[in-house]
Formats: structure tokens, C-alpha cells, sequence
């Protein structure tokens, strides 16, 4: 019997410690997420070569992944190569500036109109009457829609897409500054009052920050809705830009530089959302509680409230969220 | 020293068959260096006395005057919540209530931050602190203005029993060491008479039934058999006015 057991039970914590260094590695979010760009290549190739087995003509059309990224790989350097940029249209690189140009103004103009509007919603019912419809009736409006508007109204240039970028956008902006307005923090206000803090003061201490979580949500969206609603328009009404550009590959029949174009749309707004609003963000909200920062006293575990905040009102309301659930969970130990 | 005085005030919410008496024509005379607890049950007005007293809200009818040594007196407040801003250090939101910021108020703000033993945290957020250290720096910016009147509404109903029985002794010994006049509102008598002078009951519909001064030696120890009479005292009081909710 012992004799039986002894190999069994030696043999053992050595396979599942094996088992578990492996399985740590395929379950850790790195490896899935790694994972993800791998499969999607596999696949890609994958189906080419299937499509190519049934249907020989269709090579020329399909693009691989090698003939995409060398297409985008010209692009990147077309500007720096004498004598190859094409007369015809404009480098990347002037491409999406002319294209954040237009995005830019338009956002500007959403950004600025919709605090307005907002405002006046947030503060008056007959506003919030008068433009409550209407602001629902834009968010249902596709973005192709306001393309098609604008290019017959403006003709081909700036100001078709630029209209584009303040119609998709702009509703997001007025219906986030409304609700900013009216979750202002009334007990702060109060607080204010109390101590007979003036009235600049406490607008700039306490309305203009409560409102920027608000303002930052109608930034991020307004930008995103835009953009895509840009390049919608400059298919369609523009005559140079990154929209106008991926029409210009696929009227080529050049489906490599069209999904190159499509990449570069990506990794665009990638790059804005991480290295801009990110920042902005972590600048401005770096007064946020996480769960490592956190001052421990007495008999409770911080942490574990913030992270149930967290988890029930998303990191912008984690804060204020915070004080609420302290106050239910501490009056409950008491009763 | 400070001199409150109420005159038959009157206050209600709502018109109509919505209307809601809050407070019932109080009178009332507080003056000197006193702690004056206001008790009664939920809805009986005393949250909205302190309010009307602090000019968060305005009377119905009546008249008020709050005066130190004959000029309008300063008050401060402390909430059932710290109310802090959540994006200002704990610091700025000393200063935030100040009418300067020179060196002299920054140094008076760094005083009561130590004196509430969070010296060492005014440049942290208010949500990186608990609960009871928020209320602390509630406690601190009320006191860092230098009121003439502490307004003081149920500070420490939020906390757990521990934190807000070491808070109960730290305001204690800042009333003595700052001789503040301190209006405190709450619905717990032990509260009550372990810190006040003097206790105000209040009944629903917001009328004053009785004016109770305790007239024992501080510190008390809620233990203490002296003390634990006064409460005894109190609470049959609210039991002869049928106050305690049936």
C-alpha cells in the first residue's frame, strides 16, 4: 500500500505545478491579448489560400497581409523617396493632417455650440423642451445621411465633412453637458454658501470640476463620432483627405492600400485616444482614488469600497460614488 | 462672545396640501461660550434651524441675529457628510473656505489640520482618506475660519461607533481650547449629553418642548453613573413628550 502511494504522491505536486506555470501563461490577459493579432493573421492567410484553392482568379483581388503592409509601408515613405509621390493626390502625411484640420474646426465648432445648448438645457426646462426632440432626432441620424446633406448643399471641399463633423457630433456634446449640469453637486454648492465663499470662486472650484467629467465624455465622443463621420463625408464630398484617399485606392481597384488606408484610420484614432485624451485625462482626474493610494485607518478595508465603487458606477463616478457606499455600508454595521 | 437670538421663527416647505411645517414659532436665546445640542426625531426641523441659522436657507417668518461683541458673527459648518471637493487637496480645501490665502491663514490652516491629527495629509485627496479622516478635515475647515459660531449637523452619524466616539473628544477638547459658542444637531442623546451644556428638544412639527442644561464636569465618560443618569433624565423626557417613534 505505502509502496503505491509514495510515487503517486511525489510524482504529483511536481506534473500540477508544471501544469499550473502553463496554464498561468495561456490564462494571463498578456497572452490573450497577444494572442488575438496572431489568430486574426492566421485566419487571414488561412482563408486566402482556401479562396485561392476554390477560386483562382480571386488572388489578384484578395490582399495579403504582406502586400498590405508593404502598400502602407510605401505610403509611410512616399514623401521621403524622390521622384515617386503621385502627382495626382497628396502623401499620407498631408492626407491626414488636411483631415485632422477638418476635424479639429468641426469638433470646435460641436464643442462650442453644444456647451451652449447644453447649458441652456441643463438650466431651463422650456430649452430643455424646446431642443430635446430635435437633439434625439440627431442622434438617430446616421452619419452617411449628414455626408450625402452636406456634399449637395456645399459642394466638394472643406466645408461638406466639416458640416458632417458638427452634425454627428454635436448631440453627443449637448446631452452630456446637460447631464453634467445636472448632477451639479448641490451639497457642495451649499457648503460653499455656508462659508460665504463668492460666487466666482465657487464656480471655479466646484461647478467647472464637477462638470469635467461631463465635458471630457463629450470630448472623447464628439471626437470618435466625428472622425468616422469625416471620413464618411470626404468620400463623398471631398477632394483630398484620408476619406477621399481610401475612395482614390478603391477606385485604383487596389484593395491592399485600402485596407493599408483602413490600418492607418485605426492606429489615427489609436494614437489620439492614447497619447491625447489619455493624457489630458490622467492630468486632470489625478485626484481619483485607486485602490493602491488609499489611507487606511480603523476597521475597514478601503480598497475593497472603492473597487465595489468602481465596478458599480465606472471609474468616473467611482469618487463621488465612494463617500455614498462608505456612508450605506458603515450605517449598516450599525444597525 | 457670540449672542444668537431667535425670534418667533417659522418656516415651511411646499404650498397648499403639500405644505410641511418645518419649524413652529421658536424662541431662542444661546450666548457665550456654550455647547448646545439640538435633538428631537427625523423631520422635526432641526436640521432646517441649523440651515436657517448658517443662511443656507431663509425663514418663512421671524427674525434672527447672530452677533459677536455687537458685529454680525462668522460662522462655520460641519456637515452629516464632509462635503469636501473631491479635486482639491485636502489643504486647498481649507484654503478654499478662507477669504485670504497669505501665510498667516496657511499656517493657521496647517494648526487645525494638526490639532485633528492630519497634519502630514494635506496634500492628499479627500478620496484617498476613510471616512472618519474625512470628517476630520470637515471638522478642521470649520474650525479654520475662525468662526464665531460652529454650526454642527449630526457630524458623527455617518461613522462607526469607535471613530465617532474618538472624534466626540477631540471636538470636545477643541471647544475648550477655542472657546467656541457650538450649535450641534443630532439624534443621538448620548451624543448629547456626553458634549453639551445645554440641550434643546425638539418635537415633529418643529416646535421647542424643552431647553434641558446638564451641569456636570467635563470630560464625561458615558460609563460614568452621573452622566448615564442625565441620559436616563433626557430620554424619559422624550418619552413624556412621546417623541421616541412608536
Amino acid at each position: 500500500m505505502t509502496t503505491v502511494a509514495e510515487p503517486l504522491s511525489a510524482r504529483q505536486p511536481k506534473k500540477t505545478k508544471q501544469d499550473n506555470t502553463l496554464l498561468r501563461i495561456v490564462k494571463s490577459p498578456k497572452f490573450a491579448r497577444l494572442l488575438f493579432p496572431i489568430a486574426v493573421l492566421v485566419v487571414w492567410y488561412a482563408s486566402i489560400e482556401i479562396i485561392r484553392a476554390i477560386w483562382p482568379f480571386a488572388v489578384d483581388v484578395l490582399p495579403t497581409p504582406t502586400e498590405t503592409v508593404s502598400a502602407m509601408w510605401d505610403e509611410l515613405i512616399d514623401p521621403f523617396v524622390e521622384g515617386t509621390q503621385a502627382a495626382t493626390r497628396e502623401n499620407l502625411y498631408a492626407t491626414f493632417a488636411r483631415s485632422l484640420g477638418r476635424l479639429g474646426l468641426g469638433f470646435a465648432i460641436s464643442m462650442v455650440l453644444g456647451t451652449i445648448i447644453g447649458l441652456a438645457m441643463g438650466l431651463s426646462k422650456a430649452a430643455d423642451a424646446f431642443f430635446h426632440d430635435w437633439t434625439m432626432a440627431l442622434l438617430a441620424m446616421p452619419a452617411l445621411a449628414w455626408a450625402l446633406f452636406g456634399s449637395l448643399v456645399f459642394g466638394f471641399g472643406t466645408a461638406g465633412p466639416v458640416f458632417t463633423v458638427v452634425a454627428a457630433g454635436i448631440p453627443f456634446v449637448i446631452i452630456n453637458v446637460r447631464e453634467g449640469v445636472r448632477n451639479t453637486p448641490i451639497e457642495l454648492f451649499d457648503m460653499a454658501r455656508a462659508f460665504g465663499v463668492p460666487q466666482n470662486r465657487t464656480t471655479r472650484h466646484v461647478l467647472l470640476p464637477s462638470l469635467m467629467p461631463f465635458m471630457f465624455a463629450a470630448v472623447r465622443y464628439a471626437f470618435s463620432i466625428g472622425w468616422k463621420g469625416l471620413v464618411i463625408a470626404e468620400v463623398f464630398g471631398g477632394q483630398n483627405g484620408a476619406g477621399w484617399t481610401i475612395k482614390f485606392w478603391y477606385d485604383a481597384h487596389r484593395a491592399h492600400a485600402v485596407v493599408g488606408y483602413a490600418f492607418f484610420f485605426i492606429i489615427f484614432a489609436l494614437f489620439l485616444e492614447k497619447f491625447v485624451f489619455d493624457r489630458m485625462a490622467e492630468r486632470v482626474f489625478k485626484w481619483r482614488p485607486s485602490a493602491v493610494e488609499i489611507v487606511e485607518e480603523g476597521f475597514e478595508d478601503q480598497s475593497d469600497l472603492v473597487e465595489s465603487a468602481r465596478a458599480d458606477y465606472g471609474a468616473i463616478g467611482a469618487a463621488t460614488a465612494l463617500t455614498e457606499i462608505g456612508i450605506v455600508r458603515e450605517s449598516e454595521q450599525d444597525g | 462672545m457670540a449672542e444668537i437670538s431667535v425670534k418667533n421663527l417659522h418656516k415651511e416647505f411646499g404650498l397648499g396640501e403639500d405644505k410641511v411645517v418645518a419649524l413652529e414659532d421658536v424662541n431662542l436665546d444661546i450666548g457665550g461660550h456654550v455647547f448646545v445640542s439640538i435633538v428631537g426625531p427625523s423631520g422635526c426641523g432641526k436640521s432646517t434651524l441649523l440651515n436657517i441659522l448658517s443662511g443656507i436657507e431663509t425663514p418663512t417668518s421671524g427674525k434672527i441675529d447672530i452677533t459677536h461683541d455687537n458685529h454680525e458673527a462668522a460662522p462655520g459648518y460641519v456637515f452629516q457628510a464632509a462635503r469636501l471637493l473631491p479635486w482639491r487637496t485636502v489643504m486647498d480645501n481649507l484654503l478654499f473656505v478662507q477669504t485670504t490665502r497669505d501665510q498667516v491663514v496657511k499656517d493657521r490652516c496647517q494648526h487645525y489640520l494638526d490639532m485633528v491629527h492630519l497634519g502630514d495629509k494635506g496634500d492628499k485627496y479627500p478620496g484617498e482618506l476613510s471616512g472618519g479622516m474625512q470628517q476630520r478635515v470637515g471638522i478642521a475647515r470649520a474650525f479654520s475660519v475662525e468662526p464665531d459660531v460652529l454650526f454642527m449637523d449630526e457630524p458623527f452619524s455617518h461613522l462607526d461607533a469607535i471613530t465617532a466616539r474618538s472624534l466626540r473628544r477631540e471636538l470636545h477638547s477643541m471647544w475648550v481650547e477655542t472657546q467656541k459658542t457650538i450649535l450641534f444637531v443630532t439624534h443621538d442623546v448620548g451624543e448629547a449629553v456626553e458634549l453639551s451644556n445645554r440641550i434643546l428638544v425638539f418635537a415633529k412639527g418643529g416646535r421647542l418642548e424643552d431647553d434641558i442644561t446638564i451641569d456636570l464636569p467635563f470630560p464625561r465618560d458615558p460609563a460614568d453613573e452621573a452622566v448615564a443618569v442625565a441620559k436616563a433624565q433626557v430620554l424619559r423626557k422624550f418619552e413624556e413628550l412621546d417623541l421616541i417613534a412608536t
